[in-house]
């Protein structure tokens, strides 16, 4: 059969084999690769079914794709075959302010979703660094969550039905727009995390919550990022859930500082940023008490005094990982080992292992993250033209991987396991693996949907 | 193509460190493909160009966004020949820019793509509306192969009254020189009065050349610019055209002063003594000016002293392209024109006019139809001073 035939019958034109546009399809921004043979770009549920259909009927692998803004390789076609661009589906369906929701299609990006909410005084809260380009599909196949996850949780708490098409073809949905029900298996949290493995996500209704009324920042320096974690934990343990709560460590600061000098930072040490919201006075409330208890540790303490030094900072915050070739240029980010998490009371322990790593492969690092949430983005940088920066680099994400795991943690908190990490998969999970196999096994017993991911 | 078998275990390819950098071109010669491997290798492709690439926008591949032309040129470093679908995707950027402004590893990928495009030219890989403009260039010494003079618009007597030695040259451009005789015309009688001259036998500023990868033939082409503007004597160039500016004050020797004439108008707004006009209009930031060379101010300085300014949606450095640089209204008219109708989007209600320094954007924005006139501001400094 002339797969490429048949894929043209179904999408005519947005269908390519051209070796650069394969190529362009064949990485995210992690260092995982893989050729797909064809890119198919649908624009219907109804498409995506025939194509599932074919390559089931004819084994051919299949890999959805959102925007590419992965950081695990999991669009990565490693198995080949055919990668499903899914950003052309990027309608909002309906807003449904009545029932609390939003119906989308799944290329729709998370910043385009939230300026359309605006207006209705709502927003769909988890906040990737990457919302100006990441899809709703790829935040659910990956259960994204972000800086505000630590009051508002993650993708997860959002989706109330998924429209998925199955391995052979056959479309269901997953939920309905209820708040509850109590009825047979939880399909859409199954699906949720998936990372494409076990359907493909071609619609979904999503819950969306009130604007607050107001945010305010406050901005905390200390002497290292232990002493930082420990202010985190106490925050915590004296009753106050901030909206976020990040940390950035002096390299950060100064990657930061290069990137905007107007920003408004401390001048030294490591810092936390935590951010309330809720009503005038409850925030105001919530700041003060923070600021209250992270004094005694802190080396300076303050609120942010407008609006615009608010937005400027979490701009700013949300760039960082890229941004060391400012600092400089010989030096680039790489994606590994930068998405660990454990739990809060283990955090300062996280950050002095974290340390300890960065000094052992004598490799510079940023430390930042949702400290709040026990997310540590670790970001080793290295020259990309030297081969042994390239061996160290490898051999600390993969103790950081270990470690995080020894710690009680997991190896991915937000960005996923894709191929990237599928190879913690059995040291974190043990035999409950095996139950992920075996689901994986009966939905997709041919495994053509996204294989090699997951360490299934 | 790969089929999946069960029990198939897939191993995961890793990023290695590259080792060839040959490419076979038309010629049949190896060529070697050299470019700043830092420059490339800045990139994480994080996909944050991809939110604001306008082609891309305009497409929907992956190969019509920065990051995939990052990708393709990464992979030619790395040794993959090139072949036609290089083409369409690193001749389809428009070098607009705003990709290299939000771009947080600090990479300027409109450079890269343009030495990518010089090293592809050098193995004899170019598209055909590439040699076309080369070839109008080199042989009529203007970017659409016109045989008229190129002071067609200029009286003979004021021809031979042309100062030949000047301190200031107005650089006309070919856009305003062919298509749009009549802004050449506003600008040089405004001009004229500080003493500003034109050069004997001016030729185009080379900026479609440089843009396309043809980097031997520009060096030729400026240097006959250039002894012109020597002979004349003048120490300051001004020009009226975004693309000119450019190349004009960031390609040329840095002997030059080099000033757009939105800058010239603005500091010589008291002399100009414009009238107050009862308009409303909005201003389209050329990308060469603006994010490429950052003028943004003085030309809403001058709208301001004439009529009121009502901002587009996406202004400055967020200014979205109107699809017409870097050769793709040339090479890619069908994805020019869409992004001068999505440019289009961003104009305001309620505004008489949209006013713009650059003859490529009014081409383009024109071409995109709309209610509203594009109109170049020499055109409302004219409705002005009348």
């Amino acid at each position: 059969m002339d797969i490429t035939e048949e894929l043209r019958k179904i999408v005519g034109g947005r269908l390519s084999v051209s070796p650069s546009e394969l190529y362009c399809y064949s990485s995210d921004a992690s260092q995982v690769k893989g050729m797909p043979d064809y890119v198919v770009r649908p624009k219907s549920t109804d498409e995506v079914s025939l194509i599932v259909r074919l390559a089931y009927e004819n084994n051919i692998p299949v890999t959805a794709r959102g925007a590419g803004t992965g950081l695990a390789g999991g669009a990565v076609p490693v198995g080949g075959g055919i990668v499903l661009d899914m950003s052309g589906m990027n309608r909002i369906l309906e807003i449904d302010i009545d029932n609390i929701q939003v119906v989308v299609e799944p290329g729709i990006i998370q910043d385009a979703l939230n300026e359309a909410l605006k207006p209705y005084g709502f927003f769909f809260p988890p906040n990737p660094g990457s919302s100006a380009m990441c899809t709703i599909g790829g935040m659910i196949a990956y259960n994204a969550s972000g800086m505000r996850c630590v009051k508002y949780g993650t993708t997860r708490n959002y989706v109330r039905d998924l429209e998925v098409v199955l391995a052979d073809g056959t479309v269901i949905h997953t939920g309905s727009k209820m708040l509850k029900s109590a009825a047979g298996y939880d399909l859409t949290q199954l699906m949720i995390g998936s990372e494409g493995t076990l359907g493909i996500v071609t619609k979904a209704s999503l819950k969306v919550a009130p604007l607050p009324k107001t945010r305010k920042l406050v901005i905390a320096s200390f002497e290292n990022a232990e002493i930082a974690g420990q202010a985190v934990v106490k925050t915590f343990s004296n009753g106050v859930i901030p909206s976020a709560c990040e940390i950035l460590d002096r390299i950060s600061l100064q990657v930061l500082k290069r990137y905007d000098p107007k920003l408004v930072l401390p001048a030294e040490g490591d810092v936390l940023l935590f951010e309330v919201d809720g009503t005038e006075n409850s925030a105001r409330e919530a700041a003060e008490q923070i600021i209250k208890v992270c004094s005694p540790l802190a080396l300076s303490i303050k609120l942010a005094e407008s609006e615009k030094e608010m937005t400027d900072i979490w701009a700013a915050r949300k760039l960082v990982g890229a941004a060391i070739s400012r600092l400089d240029p010989t030096k680039t980010r790489i994606y590994v080992g930068e998405d660990v998490g454990v739990p809060i009371k283990k955090i300062p322990e996280l950050l002095k292992k974290a340390q300890e790593i960065s000094e052992k492969f004598n490799l510079p690092a940023m430390k930042y993250g949702h400290i709040g949430d026990g997310n540590l983005h670790l970001a080793l940088f290295i020259d990309v033209l030297n081969k042994d920066e390239w061996d160290r680099l490898n051999q600390a994400a993969d103790l950081i991987h270990r470690t995080a795991i020894e710690l009680g943690g997991t190896v991915s908190s937000e960005h996923g396991v894709g191929a990237a990490r599928a190879e913690y998969m059995e040291a974190q999970w043990g035999p409950a693996l095996e139950v992920m196999r075996a689901i994986k096994k009966a939905l997709d017993p041919k495994g053509i949907l996204n294989p090699g991911k997951l360490g299934l | 193509m790969k089929t999946v078998k069960n029990e198939e275990k897939k191993e995961t390819k890793r990023a290695n460190e590259p080792d060839k950098n040959e490419v076979s071109g038309k010629t049949g010669k190896k060529q070697p493909f050299e470019i700043d491997r830092r420059s490339v290798y800045k990139c994480v492709q994080c996909g944050t160009c991809r939110s604001v690439c306008p082609v891309f926008d305009a497409v929907g591949w992956e190969s019509a966004n920065t990051r995939g032309r990052m990708l393709i040129i990464k992979s030619l470093l790395e040794g993959r020949v090139p072949s036609e679908d290089v083409l369409s995707s690193l001749a389809s950027c428009t070098t607009c820019g705003i990709c290299a402004a939000k771009c947080p590893a600090g990479a300027n990928p409109p450079e890269v793509v343009e030495a990518a495009r010089a090293q592809l030219v050098k193995c004899g890989i170019t598209t055909s509306a590439q040699e076309k403009l080369k070839s109008a260039v080199i042989t009529y010494g203007n970017s659409f192969g016109e045989t008229k003079d190129r002071k067609h618009w200029l009286s003979e007597t004021k021809r031979s009254k042309l100062p030949e030695k000047s301190e200031y040259v107005y650089f006309v451009g070919c856009f305003d020189s062919y298509r749009y005789p009549e802004f050449a015309k506003k600008t040089f009688k405004v001009l004229q009065r500080f003493g500003v001259t034109l050069l004997p036998d001016e030729q185009c500023c080379a900026s479609p050349l440089l843009r396309t990868g043809f980097l031997e033939e520009a060096e030729k082409v400026m240097e006959r610019n250039l002894e012109q503007i020597r002979k004349v004597g003048a120490h300051t160039i001004i020009t009226s055209c975004a693309g000119c500016y450019t190349t004009l004050k960031n390609n040329y020797p840095g002997e030059l002063r080099v000033i757009s004439l939105p800058e010239f108008l603005a500091e010589h707004l008291d002399e100009l003594k414009l009238k107050k006009l009862d308009l409303t209009v909005a201003y389209h930031d050329p990308c060469h000016l603006g994010r490429h060379n950052k003028i943004y101010d003085a030309p809403r300085k001058v709208i301001q002293a004439i009529c009121t300014l009502k901002e587009m949606k996406n202004i400055k450095e967020n200014s979205r392209c109107c699809g017409g640089g870097g050769g793709v209204r040339i090479g890619y008219p069908d994805i020019s024109l869409e992004l001068a109708k999505n440019r289009l989007k961003d104009v305001p209600e309620g505004v008489d006019y949209i006013v713009t320094s650059c003859p490529l954007c009014i081409r383009n924005l024109r071409d995109a139809g709309g209610n509203i006139e594009v109109i170049d501001i020499i055109e409302l400094v004219a409705m002005a001073m009348k």
